[in-house]
C-alpha cells in the first residue's frame, strides 16, 4: 500500500515522473510476480513485464483510488495471462505442473521445516496446487489484497462464486497441509 | 451465501464465511485460526509477506525496459522516457553535433570518411601543433563562407545545466558547409571542451571525438590540443580568417559549465539538437 500520498504518486507517474512510477512498481511488482507464480509460474516474470507495459500505456487515462488502481493493474495482469494462455494453447505449450509442499517436502528441507518460516515461494507453490480458479481467487484476495467484488470483476464471475472458490480453496489447503504426508515434516 | 455452522464432529474443517474472510485478510494469526487452519493461516501470511529483495531487484531494468519499449509520447512517456532508446540517442547526439557545428568536415568525420582536403588541413594543424613540417595547405575552395563573428560569439552560451551535452550546449550554428577543417576541428574541440567535466563518460566514444583523438595523437592529448586550437595558437598559418573568427579565449572553457559561445544564426540544423537534450532536469 502506498497510502495517503497515492493520489500524488499516481498523478506524478501519469505525468511521466519515473520516480513516482518506480513507487508504484515497488508496491505492485512483488504482488504481480506472486500472482503469476501461482497462475502461470513458467512465465511469471514475462507476464509481469507485459503487465507493466500495459500499465505504463494506460496510466495517463486512469483515475481512481488506490484499491481501484490495484484492481485495474490486476485486470491488465489477467488479460496478459489469458492472452498468454491462448498463444500457448495454439502452440501446444503447457504450463509447468504445480508442485506444492507435499510434492516438494523433504525432511531436511529448511523451507518446509516449519510453516512459521515458510518461504513465500514455497507458500505460493502450495497455493498453486489448488484447482486454477480457486488458486486465482485466493491469490487475488490475499496477495493482491482485493475485496470480493473487485476479484469477481477481474475474474468475470459473480461475488458469490468467488466466495465459494476461496472457501473451497482454504479448505483444500487445510486438508493438504493437515495430511500425514506434510505433518511428518512440519 | 453464509453456510450454517456445520456440526464440528461431522466436519472438523468446516468454516463459516466470516472466518474465511478473516483468514484471507490476514486477521487471524496461526494461533487464532480455528482448528486445522493454523497451517493455512501461516501459509497465507507467507504469500503476503513483505517483498523479498529478489522481487525488487529488477526495478532499474524494468523501468529501462519500459522506457525503451514505449515510443516517446509526451502524455504517457516518462520524462526520462521522452528520450528515445539509447541507440537512437547516440544517432541523435551525432546528428545534433553535426547540426550544431554545421560543418561538413565533422559530418565526414562522424561517418569515418574524411575528404582528402580536410585531411590535409587537419594534418597541417597537427604539423603546427607539433612544430613539425607543415603539410600542404588545404585547397582554397574548401572555405567558402565566413563563420560566426566575434560579436555574435558574445551571445549567451548555449546552455547552463551540468547535464547538458556537448551537442545540447552548442545550439544552432551559422557556419555553412565547406568551412575550413581548422574551424571544423575548432568547433569539435569547443564541443569537446565544453562537455568536459560534465560526466559524459561516453563522449570519447562518439565517432567525431574519436577523430579528434586521432588528430590530437591520442585521447589524453585531446585537451591540450583543443585548448591550443581554440585559443588560436594552433591555427593553421594559412587560415588567417579562421583565426580571426575564433572566439576570445574563455578561461571557463573546459570546466564543463556549459556550451561554447555560439552564433545566433538560426540554422535549420539546430532543430535536431532538442531531441538529444534532456529537458526539465
Amino acid at each position: 500500500m502506498i497510502g495517503p500520498e497515492f493520489e500524488d504518486v499516481l498523478r506524478a507517474a501519469a505525468g511521466g515522473d519515473e520516480e513516482a512510477f518506480g513507487k508504484l512498481w515497488r508496491d505492485l511488482q512483488p504482488r504481480l510476480l506472486r500472482y503469476f507464480r501461482v497462475v502461470s509460474p513458467a512465465v511469471a516474470e514475462d507476464l509481469a513485464s507485459e503487465t507493466w507495459l500495459g500499465v505504463f500505456r494506460g496510466i495517463a487515462r486512469f483515475s481512481g483510488s488506490e484499491p481501484a488502481f490495484r484492481a485495474w493493474v490486476f485486470t491488465i495482469a489477467r488479460h496478459e495471462l489469458l492472452d498468454w494462455r491462448r498463444r500457448a494453447a495454439r502452440r501446444g505449450i503447457e504450463d509447468l505442473p504445480a508442485t506444492g509442499l507435499v510434492e516438494q517436502a523433504a525432511p531436511d528441507d529448511p523451507a518446509t521445516s516449519a510453516l512459521e518460516h515458510l518461504s513465500t515461494r514455497a507458500a505460493l507453490a502450495e497455493v498453486a496446487t489448488l484447482p486454477p480458479d480457486q488458486a486465482e481467487a485466493v491469490v487475488l484476495r490475499v496477495v493482491a489484497g482485493l475485496g470480493v467484488d473487485r476479484v469477481a470483476t477481474i475474474m468475470d464471475k459473480r461475488p458469490g462464486t468467488v466466495r465459494v472458490l476461496t472457501h473451497r480453496g482454504l479448505r483444500r489447503l487445510a486438508e493438504r497441509l493437515g495430511s500425514d504426508q506434510i505433518r511428518g515434516v512440519v | 451465501m453464509r453456510r450454517p455452522p456445520a456440526n464440528p464432529d461431522a466436519d472438523p474443517l468446516a468454516l463459516d464465511d466470516e472466518t474465511v474472510e478473516r483468514l484471507l485478510t490476514g486477521e487471524l494469526s496461526p494461533a487464532q485460526a480455528p482448528p486445522g487452519y493454523a497451517e493455512v493461516a501461516a501459509l497465507l501470511a507467507a504469500t503476503a509477506a513483505p517483498p523479498t529483495p529478489d522481487e525488487l531487484a529488477g526495478q532499474a531494468a524494468a523501468l529501462a525496459e519500459l522506457r525503451a519499449a514505449t515510443r516517446p509520447r509526451r502524455a504517457a512517456g516518462f520524462r526520462r522516457g521522452a528520450r528515445p532508446p539509447r541507440r537512437r540517442r547516440v544517432a541523435l547526439l551525432a546528428a545534433a553535433l553535426v547540426g550544431a557545428l554545421a560543418m561538413s568536415g565533422v559530418a565526414a568525420a562522424a561517418t569515418g570518411h574524411v575528404p582528402a582536403p580536410l585531411r590535409d588541413a587537419a594534418r597541417s594543424i597537427m604539423a603546427t601543433v607539433d612544430g613539425a613540417e607543415p603539410a600542404p595547405p588545404a585547397p582554397p575552395g574548401s572555405r567558402t563562407s565566413p563563420g560566426p563573428t566575434p560579436a555574435s560569439a558574445d551571445q549567451a552560451p548555449g546552455s547552463t545545466g551540468p547535464g547538458s551535452t556537448a551537442a545540447a550546449g552548442s545550439g544552432p550554428g551559422s557556419a555553412t558547409a565547406g568551412t575550413a577543417a581548422g574551424l571544423d576541428n575548432q568547433g569539435l574541440c569547443k564541443a569537446y571542451l565544453a562537455g568536459q567535466g560534465g560526466g559524459r563518460g561516453s563522449k570519447l566514444d562518439a565517432t567525431a571525438f574519436q577523430r579528434l583523438a586521432e588528430l590530437a595523437g591520442g585521447r589524453d592529448k585531446i585537451t591540450s590540443y583543443c585548448e591550443q586550437l581554440v585559443s588560436g595558437r594552433a591555427e593553421p598559418k594559412e587560415d588567417g580568417k579562421a583565426k580571426e573568427q575564433a572566439p576570445p579565449s574563455n578561461p571557463d572553457q573546459g570546466q564543463g559549465q556549459g556550451g561554447p559561445p555560439v552564433s545566433t544564426g538560426a540554422g535549420g540544423q539546430g532543430q535536431s539538437a532538442p531531441g538529444a537534450t534532456q529537458p526539465g532536469r
